[in-house]
């Protein structure tokens, strides 16, 4: 083996476990039980984002609309358990739907006017932004103190003390790993995504597979926007899109470490905990605020170029 | 004596898990046009790569003019004066003549480019070593394929350094007046003392033009023709598969039944006012030109296409497809002719492959059931003959006949009443051949109405039950296939007879 071919394999790898030994080195707190449950619970709403983006770049696509999908989630639910005092879980399901609508426009545009996935998302994440915007009267948040305990708990509670998020996200990603890399709907999405022609001509209704998976893609940040908006009992405009380059690297990082380069479930999830652990450690090492962020931005396009490099050495 | 210029010895290559090479000689010497034949998967297009530096090889020498490469490289191979015309042309469309023959190597005078210089030396070269007429102004997306090979070869050579070229079968999308241009071509070439390697499975091109021919059988050599006659292709065959072949076509006579598919008056943009109809238990062919809109004509009945007029029936009832989905569901297959692009996904494994069609039948609740698709796919390599034996191979490194192959065993599992096969045979071993042909008869025996577009006369002729024939976006000819011999068939084609034949 070539020291190149060595890189191309696992490069991302090796610089996983050392970033890992670097923050257990220098923080005594790193490895300690409670911190990587810290780190786990930190990652579980970017990982519901990343999975969604997983299946949209699976299927050859991009999504940049994923946090306006995430705040339609949260959005709908408030107002429908704060104006309409909804019970918990027909506001969850309101929630979905409305993250739906943000998938159903992507979809509109991307498979009815063939606008190219990414010019189509950004629309979709422009005009998203200025429907918040004008809805809140400029950005003000909706706040629910009193929301029911139920909804509360979707990010505060806790099932034999492991943290409701965590469960909800773990669930997700179940339901992801089985319906992409297990199932034919899977197949036929990854047939798409490397290469669209032929899956067309095999007969594979391209078209309809689009529609419907960046409707789920939406539906799915959604979930992750019900526990936001849980978490804190309001709803913030714009707050989604701070995931968008998370959920973009865990899902290239991903790719790298595939054996074959494809988008996958589990890569996902590996990218998702090492961008969590970054952000954790950097945290430990008690760096001032703007270092830190820097630092961090700065890790997260690194750990991205070396994805897309890794791809290309292959 | 024998004056040898290309001296591969003891050349062998493995990948992960198949033995490519295995210890293989070519010699080449000056000035001789030197065939290289063997099934799909032999190694033919491997040792070509060895030979460019495009891969290592793990052991063996390459000598040329006596000398021994200390390390094969594109870069070393080049200065030894060896050039190589690939199967893919990489023109640029809106390039001139001019401009694609010295791309990457422009004559530079004081004043810059000199363009005048450098098109009259491109037509030059035309007229003396290709012996054909080409204006260095016209663009390339207005030549013909045939031409744009002259423009490849032209760009291999007008350095006037090469002393070997190489050809990895350069007539596979040529129609055979084309054929007959190219090979005008090279006749002129080797009379100016260039040799050459020429890759195909047209055996008889091999016959025609080739001085000696190198046989290889599974990475091995399989014998070496020093004398090649007209009647040397039985001979090589049976040293390329290692048994002997005497019917190329099965023989059976169709007994006419009810018709399934019919158009009527189907126009496009490409084609216009097509009627045709496919029986039952009937194959019927589609000669014509690159061009004629035979292509347009498939991908329309396909569904990748829509008419701008004009009706599909099947079975009697009117459809119109706006997807190849929705021509699958009503029991269309297609193997098209471009595999690499729209037949298979290469980065998937065979197995995938051959089960994209029908996935519903090899999974449980939508889960796919690996067991019952790897069963699948392991039966379909045993019936085709698929190579290598691995059915978690990446499409993308099997050979290209073998990727044929693979696609023809999608639709042959997915099962369907309408075949409709473009060029199904292109670049695909003798061999290999007889098996598809038979494939093919067996479908249509079973009831399968089949269409099959091809620019190979021969095999429409030998297989078809009768051929519809399209010059210019138009059926101009309907022929039977019973007493027809080539030379009208392509006579047809060209328009150089057209004349109504009734059936
Ligand atoms: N890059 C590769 N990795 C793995 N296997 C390969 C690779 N390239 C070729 N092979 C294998 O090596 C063998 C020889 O392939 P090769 O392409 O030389 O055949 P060929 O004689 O050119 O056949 P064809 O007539 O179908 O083009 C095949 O079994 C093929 O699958
Ligand atoms: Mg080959």
């Amino acid at each position: 083996m070539t020291l190149r071919s060595v890189f191309a394999r696992f490069g991302l790898i090796i610089i996983i476990v050392m970033f890992f030994s670097f923050f257990s080195y220098v923080s005594p707190v790193f490895l300690t039980f409670d911190n990587q449950v810290n780190i786990i619970e930190a990652s579980a709403i970017v990982l519901i984002l990343a999975l969604g983006m997983t299946l949209v770049v699976a299927m050859g696509g991009i999504d940049l609309s994923i946090g306006i999908a995430f705040d339609f989630g949260a959005a709908f639910a408030v107002v429908a358990l704060k104006d309409f005092g909804a019970a918990w879980y027909v506001a969850c399901l309101i929630g979905v739907m409305g993250g739906a609508l943000v998938g159903l426009l992507n979809a509109i545009l991307i498979v009815g006017l063939k606008i190219s996935p990414f010019m189509a998302t950004l629309g979709t994440f422009f005009v998203g932004s200025s429907v918040e915007r004008v809805f809140t009267n400029g950005g003000g948040p909706i706040s629910y103190r009193r929301m029911p305990q139920e909804y509360r708990d979707l990010a505060v509670g806790d099932v034999f003390g492991i943290p409701t998020e965590v469960i909800i996200a773990a669930a997700v990603c179940l339901v992801y790993f089985v319906v992409l890399e297990r199932s034919i709907f899977g197949k036929r999405i990854h047939a798409i995504g490397l290469q669209k022609d032929a899956a067309n001509v095999a007969g594979i209704p391209v078209r309809r597979y689009m529609f419907v998976a960046f409707i789920l893609a939406s539906a799915t940040c959604a979930i992750g926007g019900l526990i936001g908006s849980a978490n804190i009992r309001m709803f913030t405009p714009l707050a989604g899109f701070s995931y968008l380059l998370d959920a973009i690297a865990a899902v290239f990082i991903g790719a790298a470490i595939h054996p074959k380069g494809r988008p996958n479930v589990i890569g996902t999830l590996v990218g998702v905990l090492f961008l969590g652990m970054i952000g954790n450690g950097l945290n430990l090492m008690g760096l001032d605020f703007n270092l830190k962020a820097a630092l961090s931005g700065i890790i997260l396009v690194s750990a991205l170029a070396l994805a897309v490099a890794q791809q290309r050495f292959r | 004596m024998t004056d040898t210029l290309l001296k591969m010895c003891d050349i062998t290559k493995s990948f992960p898990g198949v033995l490519a090479l295995d210890a293989v000689d070519l010699e080449v010497e000056r000035g001789e046009i030197h065939g290289l034949v063997g099934e799909n998967g032999a190694g033919k297009s491997t040792i070509i790569k060895v030979l460019a530096g495009v891969y290592k090889a793990d052991g063996g020498s390459v000598d040329i003019d006596g000398e021994t490469l200390a390390d094969v490289t594109p870069r070393s191979v080049h200065d030894a004066g060896v050039r190589f015309i690939h199967q893919e042309l990489h023109l640029v469309q809106h390039f001139t003549v001019t401009e694609s023959v010295f791309m990457g190597q422009e004559e530079q005078t004081l004043l810059g480019l000199s363009a005048r210089a450098m098109r009259a030396k491109a037509e030059a070269f035309f007229e003396t070593a290709l012996g054909t007429q080409l204006s260095g102004k016209t663009l390339i997306r207005d030549l013909g394929i045939a031409e744009r090979k002259l423009v490849q070869i032209a760009r291999a050579l007008i350095d006037a350094k090469a002393k070997l070229v190489v050809f990895d079968e350069p007539t596979a999308p040529l129609t055979s007046g084309e054929t007959d241009k190219l090979f005008a071509a090279i006749r002129k070439l080797k009379e100016q003392g260039i040799a050459m390697i020429y890759v195909s499975h047209y055996l008889a091109e091999i016959t025609d033009i080739c001085d000696r021919v190198t046989v290889l059988r599974n990475g091995q050599n399989a014998g070496r023709f020093d004398d090649v006659f007209d009647n040397s292709a039985p001979a090589m065959i049976s040293a390329m598969v290692g048994r002997e072949i005497d019917e190329l076509f099965p023989t059976t006579e169709h007994s006419a039944a009810a018709p399934r598919l019919e158009i009527q008056s189907l126009c496009a943009d490409a084609f216009n006012d097509v009627s045709l109809t496919v029986h039952r238990h009937e194959i019927v062919g589609i000669a014509g030109l690159v061009g004629s809109g035979r292509e347009d004509l498939i991908d329309t009945i396909y569904g990748l296409k829509a008419p701008s007029s004009g009706t599909l029936k099947i079975d009697g009832i009117a459809q119109r497809f706006r997807a190849p989905s929705e021509a699958v569901a009503a029991g269309i297959a297609l193997v098209p002719r471009d595999r690499r692009h729209d037949g298979l996904v290469l980065d998937m494994s065979v197995s995938d492959n051959v089960n994209l069609a029908a996935l519903d039948s090899v999974s449980r609740w939508t889960l796919e059931n690996r067991r019952a698709s790897h069963a699948v796919a392991t039966e379909m390599s045993e019936t085709l003959d698929i190579r290598p034996r691995n059915i978690a191979a990446t499409a993308r490194l099997l050979s290209g006949g073998n990727q044929q192959k693979v696609v023809l065993g999608r639709w042959l599992n997915k099962g369907a009443d309408i075949f409709i096969l473009d060029e199904p045979t292109v670049g695909v071993d003798v061999g290999a051949k007889v098996e598809i042909y038979q494939h093919i008869e067996n479908l249509a025996k079973d009831g399968v109405s089949v269409l099959v577009s091809s620019s190979d006369p021969g095999e429409l002729i030998g297989l078809c039950d009768r051929i519809l024939v399209m010059l210019r976006g138009k059926i101009v000819a309907e022929v039977s296939t019973t007493d027809l011999g080539v030379d009208t068939l392509v006579a047809l084609t060209t328009g150089g007879a057209v004349q109504e034949v009734a059936v």
